[in-house]
């Protein structure tokens, strides 16, 4: 940026909300020097708060900086006052460490957490001066690149990103950036770059391939156009998580992130199997970090932020093996420091009281707990292997630690959900309230606040639920309205969104390649930053889809069948087909499947690598 | 013992706000692993005041936090050790151990220096200064929690010049009374008859009633 674009931003500044958020500058960010480097710009499709909560940016971030030959910056969304200042300014998006607009980079990098980011993305590569669609691209552009659990099912951006990483990226990253830079420094085109991406093992290449389609609109065929682009592409694992890349310097961010505080992946993957979670089948197998590694990595990181909180991150915390152990250890380090321990996401069926305990040693925070479904029935359709009596008992022990306010997660819109299941959410509500209330009164916390949160269930690719229709938009709105008023209930709050967001997310989880029309022209029509309320445009959205001749609901609410070709099986995640229609089966009759760690359930992950638990 | 610091809030860190700027140099303090204290109770919190917020956008040359330390320390030795941790433009730039009983910066602050460098109107403004500072009164509206007020501006300022293309302003910052120094500006641009500039503030000094800097007791 040159000293006079600089005297504009710094007006700029003055006139945005959380100016903070743009200048770069923290503690433990890395400036490194240009001449070289292959440069990479870690480019967040969301606000500078969410995305310095993010754990993947931050371990990227440190895996690419710490080697010589390689450089990496970060960029994120701005907001819509700083996005109309940098326009009307004419300053193109920049990265915060070098201030150097996007398309100066070899590559940029958006992580895919969410399908209604995807229209931030299309925003950040226009403001910094990238074309929207890779074959506009000239050869300079940087290579667009992208990663994360949406690229599992990469299709709605086939025509956006150059290349896709599908799987774990903490290697893989860096050896695309190599093929990047040397083919650069070789002075190979940009067609032969991408040929050599693809050769990158859990690269995808969408232009090396070709999809056509049946009338009804179902995919028909999916071929790759030359011997070199794989199909299918077998996502990447990194196998040692002592051995993977951990930051140990994050950025500290000035202005408060969501979660800003020592976040420790103590595991990766889950072997529960609920049948409606796409992390749960996309990241097996199952893989621990040692409690030893862990504690070191948790010293260097007090070290090099002083954080006052801390917490642990997994699928499944409380399937971490050696859980108690770690929480004690990590306790007795840092007690004299003040770093509170919080656990989020414990599951209600195991340790709990010794885990709450320890916990309660240190920081007092609320319980949350994810039923997901209001009945018996329900819960053993989605494998989610909860029962009422663990849950009463998990909540009495906590009222009984001093806890007094618990928080409930559901789904609505689960495949076979009848009212009598979401009228068991109301009961399972009133049943928490009555465990309250049966503790004598000296012996429970004052205030009890019961909150019941209701998302919209969206069929997620690689789920044995991947073939379901999502409910229509009005049949959510009656059930919503069926549990609003079956929950009021003194000292319960209940929460839910239009679902007209959830709508669009399954269009666009498992979409094809043909909706990334819909994505340009929802661009095009002003759609940006629809994760947030107050700019998502519903009826935009609607226009896009007419405008290009597609109908939402063959995405959304259609049953997909045992035979069609389904557009993310390009993807060889290592967990099969012929698993997945199997529990879809088991699901539609009520069977329950269970945890793999009691006995192999035959997922395919064995024949994958034979990587899996012994 | 406690620990009165000197430290600079300077270029791009004049967009932190104040919160920001607390948790920021609390984690410091904690990096730097110097004796700090907590508070009592259930979520105990780090022991560190601030004479005075500054506002987002406007720059701090010497600015002033004070914390009590759980055990004696060298004046110097800390000082290395928190700038050690401090990123550029906001490092420490003194220590004083002061006693216990000292009252607190917070308390004896009465007053403070700021440049201002208007990015134009300079030659207008220094035409104006005797007039406006003539008035008897320089009423405002001041906006505060109870909603917006009538105030008067001319007793808050102690001091008023223009050299070397900057304005220098010494103004009341107390308990009692506290004038913005970009109130100042927005009122004598008003009393010149100029649009109000593009300006960079600077807050230069935070003085006790003796109008001496708040690190000499």
């Amino acid at each position: 940026m040159n000293p006079e674009m600089n005297q504009r931003l710094e007006a700029l500044l003055e006139t945005v909300q959380r100016p903070a958020r743009y200048t770069g500058g923290e503690v433990n960010a890395v400036k490194k020097d240009w001449a070289g480097r292959t440069t990479f710009c870690f480019a967040f499709p969301d606000t500078y708060e969410v995305a310095m909560s993010h754990l993947g940016m931050k371990v990227l971030y440190e895996a690419v900086n710490r080697e010589d030959d390689l450089l990496c910056e970060r960029a994120m969304m701005p907001w819509v006052d700083m996005m109309a200042g940098l326009k009307e300014q004419g300053i193109p998006l920049f990265s915060l460490e070098s201030h150097r607009p996007l398309r100066d980079f070899d590559a940029v990098g958006f992580t895919l957490q969410y399908e209604m980011s995807y229209t931030n993305i299309l925003a950040m590569l226009d403001l910094g001066g990238i074309p929207l669609e890779g074959r506009q691209r000239p050869p300079e552009a940087p290579f667009v690149i992208a990663g994360g659990p949406c690229a599992f099912n990469p299709e709605p951006l086939a025509p956006i990103i150059d290349a896709f990483l599908l799987g774990d990226g903490e290697t893989a990253t860096l050896e695309m950036l190599r093929v990047i830079g040397q083919g650069r420094a070789a002075g190979l085109s940009r067609e032969d770059i991408l040929v050599n991406l693809a050769g990158v093992p859990g690269v995808y290449v969408p232009s090396l391939y070709e999809a056509s389609y049946h009338e009804d609109g179902s995919l028909a065929a999916f071929t790759p156009l030359m011997p070199q682009a794989p199909l299918p592409i077998r996502k990447r694992l990194e196998l040692d998580l002592d051995a993977a890349a951990f930051p140990q310097r994050t950025p500290l961010p000035f202005s408060e992130a969501v979660h800003d505080r020592i976040v420790l992946e103590i595991m990766r993957g889950c072997t529960r199997g609920c049948r409606f979670c796409q992390a749960g089948m996309l990241y097996r197998p199952v893989r621990e970090r040692s409690p030893e590694k862990l504690l070191e990595l948790a010293k260097g990181l007090f070290e090099a932020t002083g954080y006052e909180e801390m917490s642990l991150s997994s699928l499944s915390t409380g399937d971490y093996s050696q859980l108690l152990g770690l929480i004690g250890s990590l306790n007795a380090c840092f007690m004299d420091q003040r770093v509170s321990l919080s656990l989020p996401s414990l599951r209600i069926d195991n340790q709990l009281q010794e885990a709450l305990v320890d916990t309660a040693r240190v920081k007092k925070s609320g319980l949350t707990l994810a039923p997901e479904a209001g009945s018996q029935r329900l819960r053993d359709v989605i494998n989610k292997g909860v029962t009422e009596e663990d849950l009463l008992r998990s909540v009495t022990e906590a009222f009984e630690q001093g806890w007094s306010s618990v928080k409930l997660y559901f789904m609505i819109g689960l495949p076979t959900e009848t009212d009598e299941d979401l009228l068991g959410i109301a009961d399972l509500a009133r049943k928490v309230v009555a465990c309250y209330y049966a503790l004598p009164k000296e012996k429970r916390a004052r205030g009890l606040k019961v909150v019941v949160s209701a998302s919209t269930f969206v069929p997620k690719p690689f789920t044995p639920f991947q073939w379901a229709a999502q409910d229509s938009l009005d049949d959510i709105r009656r059930k919503q309205a069926l549990l609003r008023e079956a929950l009021k209930i003194r000292g319960v709050t209940f929460n839910w969104h239009d679902p007209q967001t959830s709508f669009l997310e399954a269009c666009f989880a498992r979409g094809d390649r043909r909706l990334a029309k819909v994505l340009l022209r929802a661009y095009a029509l002003g759609c940006l930053l629809d994760g947030w309320s107050e700019h998502f445009n519903y009826q935009a959205w609607l226009q896009a889809f007419r405008d290009t001749g597609l109908d939402p609901a063959l995405y959304a609410n259609r049953v997909r069948g045992k035979g069609e070709l389904l557009p993310w099986e390009l993807a060889d995640i290592g967990v099969t087909r012929a698993f997945l229609w199997r529990e879809h089966e088991r699901a539609l009759a009520g069977q329950v499947t269970p945890d793999c760690r009691l006995g192999c359930e035959g997922c395919g992950l064995r024949r994958f690598d034979g990587v899996c638990l012994p | 013992m406690k620990m009165l610091v000197v430290y600079e809030k300077m270029g791009p860190h004049r967009f932190i706000g104040h919160l920001d700027l607390q948790r920021a140099m609390q984690r410091a303090l904690r990096r730097a692993g110097l004796p700090v204290r907590y508070s009592q109770g259930f979520n105990p919190h780090l022991l560190l005041s601030f004479a005075a917020p500054l506002s987002v956008g406007v720059q701090g040359a010497r600015e002033v936090m004070e914390l009590p330390l759980a055990r004696e320390m060298e004046e110097q030795a800390f000082l290395d050790r928190l700038n050690a941790a401090l990123p550029e433009g906001l490092k420490a730039l003194a220590a004083r151990a002061l006693e216990e009983e000292t009252p607190p910066a917070m308390a004896r602050l009465q007053a403070a220096r700021y440049t201002l460098k208007p990015e134009e109107g300079l030659e207008a403004l220094g035409q104006a200064l005797p007039g406006f500072l003539a008035q008897a009164s320089i009423p405002f509206e001041k906006r505060g929690k109870a909603g917006v007020r009538q105030a008067d501006l001319r007793p808050l300022i102690h001091d008023l010049q223009l050299h070397g293309g900057a304005l220098h302003a010494l103004l009341a910052l107390s308990e009692q009374g506290s004038a913005r120094p970009d109130q100042l500006l927005a009122s004598l641009c008003e009393y010149a008859g100029i649009p109000r500039p593009r300006c960079l503030i600077t807050r230069t000094a935070l003085l006790d009633k003796r109008l001496l800097p708040l690190e000499q007791p």
